[in-house]
Formats: structure tokens, C-alpha cells, sequence
């Protein structure tokens, strides 16, 4: 009977060494307390465990920093926020069990009208047809972080019908899509980098692949020759084998379409190693490297490009605005701003949500078809989270934001270089 | 003969007296199932609000579909590693193979099969990609399943324990970095969703209607189709839990329970390893196999972030907690566990911080909590809540030597 000893043994260091990983406070307060009136809720579906908990605990904190300061209140409604949970620790990030059994709570909490989420667009390729076929929508969901453009364009087969069993729309987002990013990078890199030939690295995972797709067929449009498009294992010691073939090739440029958490700081080390600084050729990466510490003191990665769709907290609190006051207000609050540039973006959708919920009569069915008829939803400058005029395409749910900042790694910091008007 | 070593250890407990030990639970099942359905499907809605919250809030109707998936899953690692005593890090793979072949086969992914190839399916019609009954699924999924189950088996029949456990270790964590990486094959990270309809039968009429509710056979179960799905997860849940029970009463069952007690004794008294080893490893990823099905079905869709190392190990927390080789154990095990992971550990949180104005993020502990747990039960109840009798006479006996093993042989 060793054996079960041993494999009792075994479960307890499993468990505690994923325990390890994961334990940390704060976070998780419950939806404020309303007056009576009508009261409508509003979810939030977003990862509160494991490596996306700090960015998901700053957004729910933003919004209900923003609700607070409208006094819970727009028009007749007083709102709550309610906050679900995509993740299970046991998974240590969003669980698509979790996103099945959150889909159908949002449609059996018959007070909530809308929902604002998901920050992975995995799961919410599995919330959007649930709430698409409840019987009293379909189910409005916004969200602020989600970039895979197959949600709402053409892009692998099937997509986005199949989203959509009825054939009515109800998913909309605040951010621009993955192949806007790839495709002003390879602009960019084109226009104003004189770059001829590129090599694309992707990290394999469906936000670097999106982007690493639209780089490569922007590029050529624009001159550069694709030499690969290949993924980089974030498991690997070091890159060296992979940047002697790519200097054998003669490679100008060197695109990164990934984030930096996947052994991005030795993959830009071995960069260097071998194919020379930043200034020789070219390394430029999506805003899955912006806003690491780490990476702006690394010697190898001064004069990397790098872009962001949308607008970071700086650019955000530099633009003045309603979007500056909520920053201050956050920072006065919690004592820093936010970890992730998508809180506010999360704000803007709940925006887009209090705006349909305005203009239609309080239903579910009511509030997304605000959205999605007519002349759609504008929520203008001055009120906007994000300091600019926001629009939700009737049609498709995208916004018309294609805002694009183009930063550079100068000086151990993040620098705007400028911004980047997509056009094509 | 070979098989009649592990018996005398049960003296007393005859054939057939297990077997009607069986049936009893077998009742039980169905009652249980029976009245879980009833529950959910008329009890529910005609609560009210309060009660409606209560249950959406503490015992929500998909949680508990979900948790019979890890039922399914955990009877087969039972199997492995209850019946059989090989340690298995690796099952998570079986799950995944089975999510995928449902995706592949039940789904528009193929879009070279266009137009779509329909078989006896709920699917949407006039669509690519192959369509196939979600039975049929059900028993491709497992069979391939099986077969991936005798693969990773052959290269670890020469090993033992910690070598054997390394083995799946690695196969747990191959499988998932194919699915991943095989874009291809699998749309690596962005997944195959959604999947098909299913419905519970393909012929019959649409629905029976008792009272308001409507019970469905032929058509399509749409996602609020709880109860309807409930029904059809503990049917395979059952099914899963008959087969282990059976052939732990047979030669086979005997067996694997030979070799888990000693692997040398059992081969010396004509037990074939090879053979036996493996149809363990083939039983067990069978189950898995279906478990990957109906958590495909379950979620509507397959992604391969949810592959990962820690669902081995939580696999294997509910059958060391809830009595490892006791099949009963080991659903009470997953049942609690699962429920803990989904719903009772978040819901208990909100509780507590509602209740005493904190701020504390329960969850993040849960693994923690956990292994907590299993420290406290190797320690004091190291057969688990459920134990199998013969484990329980196993541990509880004083260390024996020699004699009294013979003794205890003979007695």
C-alpha cells in the first residue's frame, strides 16, 4: 500500500506547489448597495485569478470608481455592478467551464441587462452565442479588452456568423481589432523605417498569431518583403540557432508578434547577439510589450518600436478630459493608476452600455437594439473615458477608434514617437 | 487461480453479496440522478425568488452538469491508479483528445467537407464540416481514446512508480502542446467553437411535454437546456461508474487489484503485467475519452488553455480524497471538489466578505485550502472519506510481519 501513500504524497505537492503560484489578496468586493427604483445590474466577466487578476481588479475598481462618481445613477435607473468570475483557480486563468456556467447566470439574473467583458476572446466566443439565443434578448455584451477580429469580421471560416445563431448581432467592443495593430506596424515600418525585408516571429497564441497574419499581409502592400512567419517556443534557453538563420536571410527587420511574458527578454537579448543593436536592423513589437518595466531597462531593447492600440494611461491623463479626471481620481483612490491601460477602455464599455440602456426602454432586448439599429451608440468627447468621441458601428459592433500609438524604447522608458492613423 | 490471491482478503464478502451491494448503489445512482433532474427541472422553477437565487447562487444547475464531467473523468483515473495502483500525471491528455475529436467531427471545422456530411445529427443543416450524432461521438472519442491509452502504456510498462508517473507527467503535457501548436488541425489557441446542437436521441418526437415542462428527445438542446443535458451527462456518468464497478468484480478487476497490492507477487501467480496494465491504462482513457466529449458538449466549444497540468492534479485530489480504488468515493469526491473549484469556494467568499466587510480574494487560496486538506487526510484518514474495504484493512493493520501476513492469509 505504498503506492497510495505515494500518490497521496504526490497530489499534496501538486497541490501546493500550484498553490504557490496562486495566492495573493484584495479584490472580490461584492456590487454596492442600491436604493429602490429600478435598478438595473450590469456584469462584468472578467479573470480575477491568476496571471490576468491585477488588470481585471483594476477595471472592475475603474468602473466602479466612474459609477460611484455618476451617483449609481443614469436617468431613471439606478445601476449595480455585478462581478463574475471567468477563471478557476484550478486552471490558474479563464476556464471555458466557468464562461459556459457565467453565460447563463447573466441570463438568469433577469435584472442585469448587459454585460461587460470578457478580457479573453476565447471566452467570449463561448458567452456571446449563450446570450445571443436568450429567450428574452438577445443579450448585449461589450467589451473593452477583446482584440481577435473574428468576433466581429470575416476572418477564419465561419466567422462571425457562427457567433450568432439568430442572426442578430449583440457583441460590440471599445478596442480595435488585432489586424489593425499588425497592419500599422507594417506601415510604420514601411513609411517611416525604410524597411525592405522583415522577419515575423509569433508566440503561437491567438493575439500574437492575429497580429503576426495581419502584419504579413499588410507588408507586402507596402514593400516589405515577408522572408517567414514563424513561432518562437517560450520554453526555449535562448534563440540564438533561430537568429542566424533569420541573418543568413539578410533580414532588415525583425517583427515580434507576440507578448513579452513568452521568454520575450531573451528572445530580444539573443536579437541583439546576433543580428546587432536596434538601430541596424529593426525590432518592433505589439502592445504585448508595452508596459514592462523589465523591458524598458534592458539594455538590448533601447530603440525598439513598439505600438498600442488605442491610448495608454499617459497619453490618456496628457490628453486632459473626462478620462484625465477618472486617472487622478483612481490614483487619489488606490494610490496608483491602473495596472492596465484597459481599465478605462472597461469604463468606456460600461459607458456604451448606461448610453443604450438611455436610449431604449430598459429591456435586455431594448438595450441591444440601441446598439445595433439606427444610427447605433456615440458617446461624445467630453464624457468619454477615453477622451474622444466613441463610436459603435451598428453593423459590427467595432469602434471607430483606430487610434495607434507608435512608441519607441529610449532612455530606459517608453516613449511616444507619434501616433499612427490607419488608413487601407 | 491466479485471480483468487487478492479474494481472501475479503473473506466474508461473497460474490454475490457484492454484486447485490452493486445493484443497491446502482438504485441509489439512479435516485439520486432521478431526483436531481426532478430538482432542477420542475422544483426549481417554481420556487421563488429567494429560493431561485438561492440555488443560481450555491448549486447552480450548469456547475452540476459540469461536475458529472469530472465524475466521468475521475472514475476512469480511478481505474489507473484506484484499481490498478499506476500513478497517472498525465490523464488531462485523455481529456483533451476527446474534446478534440468532438470538435473535429461535430462542428464546421472541417470546411473542406462541403457541403457538410450529416449523420442522425441535431446540427444546424447546410453547413461544412461533419456532423455526426453526438453517440456516435461519444464512442469514436473513447475508443480513440483507449488506443492513445494503450500508446502512452507500452513505453511504461517496464517502469515502475516514480519513473512510470515522470512518463505520463510528459504525456499530460505533450498532448496539449500539440493541440496547441498543430494549428492546422486544431486552430491552435483560438479553438474550435462553437460545436453542434445535440440532441438526446435522433428519431422520436421533438418533446414530451409533462405539465409546463417540456422534456426534449429529438430536438436540438439550445445552451438554457440545463436539465436536459443533466440527463444525458449522468447517463455516460452511469454508464462509466456500471463499467468500473463490473470489472472490478471480474477476473480482470482482480487483477489490477493483484497488481496493485504486489506487482511481483501477482506476476509470479500467473497474472499477465503486460496485458493487464494496459487494459487499465485503455479503460481509464476510455472514460476520459467520453469526459472530453461531454465537456465539449458541455461548454459548446474547445480551447486548449484549459489542458493543463493542474487538472491532473485536481483529477487526482478527488480520488485520494474521496477514497482511492472506491468508485462511490471517488464520484463524492469529484462531485465535492468540483463544486469547491467552480462555485463553493467563490460563492463562500462573497459570503464571508459580505458578512464580515472583507476583502479577501478566497479563491486564490483554493489550492492551498486543498492541499491543506489532503495533508490533514494523509495524516489521519489516509484511505480517504470513502475508503474501499480492503484498503481500510490494509492501512488500518498494524505493520505486520511475515507471519502475520501468513497468518492473515490463512485466518
Amino acid at each position: 500500500m505504498r503506492n497510495s501513500i505515494k500518490i497521496g504524497a504526490v497530489a499534496i505537492t501538486g497541490a501546493l506547489a500550484l498553490a504557490a503560484c496562486g495566492s495573493s489578496s484584495g479584490g472580490g468586493s461584492g456590487s454596492s448597495s442600491a436604493p429602490a427604483g429600478k435598478t438595473v445590474v450590469i456584469g462584468t466577466d472578467l479573470p480575477l485569478q491568476g496571471s490576468s487578476k491585477d488588470s481585471s481588479d483594476a477595471t472592475n475598481q475603474a468602473i466602479q470608481l466612474y459609477l460611484d462618481q455618476i451617483g449609481n445613477k443614469v436617468g431613471d435607473y439606478t445601476i449595480q455592478l455585478k462581478q463574475y468570475d471567468d477563471s478557476t483557480a484550478a486552471a490558474g486563468k479563464w476556464d471555458q467551464g466557468q464562461c459556459t456556467k457565467n453565460a447563463t447566470d447573466h441570463v438568469a439574473n433577469t435584472n442585469e441587462i448587459a454585460v461587460m467583458g470578457t478580457y479573453n476572446s476565447g471566452c467570449a466566443k463561448i458567452i456571446v452565442p449563450i446570450l445571443n439565443q436568450d429567450p428574452t434578448g438577445p443579450m448585449l455584451m461589450v467589451s473593452q479588452a477583446n482584440t481577435n477580429p473574428g468576433l466581429t469580421k470575416t476572418w477564419d471560416p465561419g466567422e462571425p456568423q457562427k457567433y450568432y445563431p439568430t442572426g442578430k448581432r449583440n457583441y460590440a467592443r471599445v478596442v480595435t481589432t488585432d489586424d489593425n495593430q499588425g497592419r500599422a506596424a507594417a506601415q510604420f515600418m514601411a513609411k517611416d523605417l525604410m524597411v525592405k525585408k522583415c522577419y515575423i516571429l509569433n508566440d503561437n497564441e491567438t493575439y500574437g498569431l492575429g497580429v503576426a497574419t495581419a502584419f504579413a499581409t499588410e507588408a507586402p502592400k507596402d514593400g516589405i518583403t515577408i522572408l517567414g512567419n514563424e513561432a518562437w517556443d517560450a520554453k526555449q534557453p535562448n534563440y540564438t540557432a533561430l537568429f542566424q538563420k533569420i541573418k543568413g536571410m539578410g533580414a532588415d527587420c525583425v517583427y515580434l508578434a507576440g507578448i513579452f511574458d513568452n521568454n520575450g527578454g531573451q528572445l530580444i537579448k539573443d536579437k541583439v547577439a546576433v543580428l546587432g543593436d536596434n538601430t541596424a536592423v529593426k525590432l518592433m513589437g505589439p502592445d504585448g510589450f508595452t508596459g514592462y518595466p523589465e523591458l524598458n531597462k534592458l539594455p538590448e531593447g533601447q530603440g525598439m518600436y513598439l505600438s498600442f492600440p488605442g491610448l495608454t494611461n499617459d497619453d490618456l491623463r496628457a490628453q486632459g478630459g473626462a478620462a484625465a479626471k477618472l486617472l487622478d481620481a483612481y490614483k487619489a483612490k488606490y494610490g496608483a493608476d491602473p495596472a492596465t491601460s484597459y481599465a478605462l477602455y472597461g469604463v468606456a464599455a460600461v459607458q456604451v452600455i448606461l448610453q443604450a440602456l438611455q436610449q431604449s426602454d430598459g429591456t435586455r432586448v431594448g438595450v441591444n437594439n440601441a446598439v445595433f439599429s439606427g444610427a447605433g451608440i456615440t458617446i461624445p468627447a467630453d464624457v468619454s473615458a477615453i477622451g474622444k468621441e466613441l463610436k459603435i458601428d451598428p453593423a459590427t459592433g467595432d469602434v471607430n477608434l483606430l487610434d495607434m500609438t507608435i512608441e519607441v524604447i529610449k532612455g530606459n522608458a517608453e516613449t511616444t514617437l507619434k501616433g499612427w492613423p490607419i488608413t487601407g | 487461480m491466479a485471480t483468487s490471491t487478492p479474494d481472501t482478503l475479503e473473506k466474508g464478502s461473497k460474490g454475490d453479496v457484492t454484486s447485490s451491494h452493486n445493484r443497491r448503489w446502482a438504485l441509489g445512482f439512479l435516485i439520486a440522478a432521478i431526483i436531481t433532474y426532478l430538482f432542477y427541472a420542475f422544483v426549481v422553477p417554481n420556487l421563488g425568488a429567494a429560493g431561485k437565487t438561492f440555488v443560481s447562487t450555491w448549486i447552480p444547475a450548469v456547475a452540476t452538469n459540469e461536475a458529472l464531467v469530472w465524475v466521468i473523468c475521475a472514475v476512469g483515473l480511478n481505474i489507473v491508479v484506484g484499481y490498478a495502483g499506476l500513478l497517472d500525471l498525465g490523464f488531462v491528455a485523455f481529456w483533451a483528445i476527446g474534446g478534440y475529436t468532438a470538435g473535429w467531427i461535430m462542428s464546421t471545422f472541417i470546411q473542406a467537407v462541403n457541403p457538410g456530411f450529416y449523420l442522425a445529427s441535431a446540427a444546424y443543416p447546410d453547413q461544412p464540416g461533419i456532423h455526426l450524432n453526438w453517440w456516435l461521438v461519444l464512442i469514436i472519442a473513447a475508443c480513440l481514446c483507449a488506443f492513445a491509452g494503450v500508446l502512452i502504456g507500452a513505453p511504461t510498462l517496464r517502469l515502475k512508480s516514480d519513473y512510470l508517473a515522470l512518463v505520463t507527467l510528459a504525456f499530460g503535457e505533450i498532448i496539449p502542446q500539440v493541440f496547441l501548436n498543430a494549428d492546422k488541425f486544431t486552430n491552435g489557441a483560438r479553438g474550435i467553437a462553437p460545436l453542434d446542437n445535440v440532441s438526446p436521441l435522433p428519431f422520436g418526437p421533438s418533446a414530451i411535454s409533462i405539465g409546463d415542462v417540456k422534456i426534449p428527445i429529438s430536438q436540438p438542446l439550445g445552451p438554457f437546456d440545463t436539465s436536459a443535458k443533466f440527463l444525458l451527462f449522468a447517463i455516460v456518468a452511469a454508464f462509466a461508474i456500471f463499467v468500473s464497478l463490473r470489472i472490478r468484480e471480474g477476473r480482470l478487476g482482480r487483477a489490477w487489484l493483484a497488481i496493485r497490492e504486489d506487482e511481483l507477487a501477482a506476476s509470479m501467480m500467473g497474472v499477465p503485467l503486460m496485458r493487464t496494465k494496459l487494459a487499465a491504462y485503455a479503460v481509464g482513457a476510455f472514460m476520459g475519452g467520453m469526459g472530453g466529449v461531454v465537456y465539449a458538449i458541455h461548454t459548446n466549444s474547445v480551447f486548449p488553455d484549459r489542458f493543463t497540468f493542474s487538472i491532473s492534479i485536481l483529477l487526482l485530489a478527488m480520488i485520494v480524497l474521496g477514497g482511492m480504488g472506491n468508485v462511490w468515493g471517488v464520484m463524492i469526491g469529484a462531485l465535492g471538489l468540483a463544486w469547491f473549484n467552480s462555485t463553493g469556494l467563490p460563492q463562500f467568499g462573497f459570503w464571508f466578505n459580505g458578512q464580515f466587510g472583507t476583502a479577501i480574494n478566497f479563491p486564490s487560496y483554493s489550492f492551498l485550502i486543498l492541499g491543506a486538506i489532503l495533508v490533514l487526510m494523509m495524516l489521519f484518514r489516509r484511505e480517504g472519506l470513502f475508503p474501499e474495504t480492503r484498503t481500510r484493512q490494509i492501512l488500518r493493520e498494524a505493520e505486520r510481519s511475515d507471519a502475520e501476513e501468513l497468518d492473515g492469509g490463512e485466518a
